[in-house]
């Protein structure tokens, strides 16, 4: 679904960031980047998003080159769905505002079943679908913007950080929700973390960066009882 | 005193357009143009070079609109890889350097001594109703300015001027293309800003690099700022107001006895001043923007 060959890529005049990553994401997976601060994972991201554009390499959805193309291009015609770190609702629009914005590219007849659906999925949001955005918690933010996102039908689910800011169990909800969305809608979903055990749960397989290149990958239940990967990013022994 | 009236009302209406599309650019768009005032010397120049070089009028809407049309996709064009703030210095350097254009292409333009003699909008009408005959033009333009830019803002376009304003990577990842919002809104507003300066152009009857200063930016900055950004009755009242109130500062003076340069620092202690107050104790101006968005366009 994903293809990603050789990617460098950096900002400006700046140096690589990225310093020739390989990744693939099939359909139906979800695929996590983990790594430190400052790694390049949100790079890495943005490239794949179109909001980056890659120095060198190679960007494929679906068997497509799709490196030169800018986000709008991806939304519309690879079904790219992106949920930004911060800043990803629309503050001053309603929840059904800010759902329905995702549904520009859907049928008039299906948008409203859709919505409807979302709303049955996402009961917190269904109670207050007519607050503006901006009085929801950083949780149900999350929420409402990744059914922005699924409102579209999108093919692929770029996460970028979706539990910054989270409290645990906001955090627990969220990552269950994107757990669902795998089982539900089948897509292949590619989602930068920082909380590397939370997400490697949830996760089929993982890719580690560190400063731009990838230092581990491989299945996420190998990743979880990798010694090497528990000491650098689990803080030690896995908890139970 | 009726007839000039006549002559504020009109300097209202042209101000109001001006202010219109500043509006929709500022207030909209979320784009920091501060060289409006370039666009709307385009106008005026596209009415000052069809009467010089003989070519009539239609011919003079088409260079004002050609020339608007330049300049405004420049202005998108330099923004294309600049933050806002950047941009706005960028469009300050560009208006400035079109008016400095003007000034030393005398072969073209006239130079500092512009173009005069222009025809005016309706030569064969003199004195009052002249003056009716070009506030009902103005005010006619006005009007279809404004209707143009509210069924703009209400539909799905300028759902996503609003967007690219607010979240502009969160536009984009709902399939809003940022560049081409800019240049859309950029040349569309471009148009209203020239066809204030084309009707400028056929009322003064001359035509000025003086009338491209960039304090004229920033006054219709202070219209849009103290009426209220991202609503069009808010940029039209402001215009009107600041036009009232300068327009009759002089008999102020008058009464008080002061001297003449109270006039000229008058007006620019109000609209520093306007600025300053309005972004300090009411930043959402006098009639506030009606915020929340079409869900579907």
């Amino acid at each position: 679904m994903i293809e990603v060959q050789g990617v460098r890529a950096g900002y400006g005049d700046g140096p690589d960031i990225l310093n020739g990553i390989n990744l693939v994401a099939d359909a139906g997976k979800i695929v996590t980047i983990l790594g430190p601060n400052g790694c390049g994972k949100s790079t890495l991201l943005k490239c794949i998003a179109g909001f980056v554009r890659p120095r060198a390499g190679d960007v494929r959805m679906s068997g497509t080159a799709v490196t030169n193309l800018k986000a709008h291009e991806k939304v519309r015609s690879h079904g790219v769905g992106f949920v930004p770190q911060t800043d990803n609702v629309f503050s001053s629009m309603s929840v059904t505002e800010n759902i329905m914005l995702g549904a520009r590219f859907v049928a008039r007849a299906e948008r409203e079943q859709r919505f409807e659906a979302l709303l049955t999925q996402y009961p917190a949001l269904a109670a207050k679908r007519n607050r503006k955005a901006s009085a929801l918690s950083g949780g149900e933010r999350q929420l409402l913007s990744l059914a922005r996102a699924l409102i579209a039908k999108p093919r692929i689910l770029l996460l970028d950080e979706p539990s910054a800011g989270l409290s645990p169990r906001m955090m627990h909800e969220v990552f269950e929700a994107i757990s669902e969305i795998r089982a539900r809608e089948g897509i292949c979903i590619l989602m930068v973390e920082q909380n590397a055990f939370e997400a490697l749960h949830i996760s089929d397989t993982a890719y580690v960066l560190s400063l731009g290149d990838v230092a581990m990958q491989g299945r996420a239940s190998d990743l979880l009882a990798d010694p090497a990967m528990r000491s650098l990013y689990l803080g030690g022994d896995a908890p139970h | 005193m009726f007839d000039f009236l006549i002559h504020v009302l009109i300097m209202c209406c042209l101000y109001s357009m001006l202010a219109l599309s500043l509006n929709l650019q500022v207030g909209f768009g979320g784009l920091m143009n501060f060289g409006q005032i370039a666009l709307f010397g385009c106008g005026a120049y596209g009415a000052a070079l069809a009467y010089k070089y003989d070519l009539g009028f239609a011919s003079g809407i088409l260079i004002a609109v050609g020339l608007s049309a330049f300049v405004s996709w420049a202005f998108a064009g330099i923004g294309r890889n600049l933050q806002s703030d950047y941009w706005g210095i960028a469009t300050l350097a560009l208006a400035e350097v079109v008016r400095i254009i003007v000034t030393n292409e005398g072969w073209l333009t006239g130079g500092a001594q512009g173009i005069s003699g222009i025809k005016p909008l309706l030569p064969e009408l003199s004195g009052r109703s002249q003056q009716l005959g070009n506030l009902a033009i103005c005010g006619a333009v006005l009007l279809v300015a404004l209707l143009a830019c509210m069924r703009l803002t209400r539909s799905r376009y300028g759902l996503g001027l609003k967007l690219m304003r607010e979240e502009p990577q969160l536009a984009q990842s709902v399939g809003y293309d940022i560049m081409s919002l800019k240049r859309g809104c950029m040349i569309f507003s471009g148009f209203i800003a020239a066809a204030a300066g084309f009707i400028f152009a056929h009322y003064i009857t001359f035509v000025g690099p003086d009338q491209m200063f960039s304090s004229e930016t920033f006054l219709i900055w202070a219209m849009i700022v103290i009426g209220g950004l991202g609503n069009h009755f808010g940029a039209v009242f402001g215009a009107f107001l600041l036009q009232f109130i300068f327009a009759f500062i002089p008999f102020v003076k008058d009464m008080l006895g002061l001297p003449t340069e109270f006039v000229a620092a008058m007006r620019l202690v109000l609209i520093g001043g306007g600025l300053i107050g309005f972004i300090l104790w009411r930043r959402t101006g006098l009639f506030p923007e009606k915020v929340g968005g079409r869900a579907d366009g």
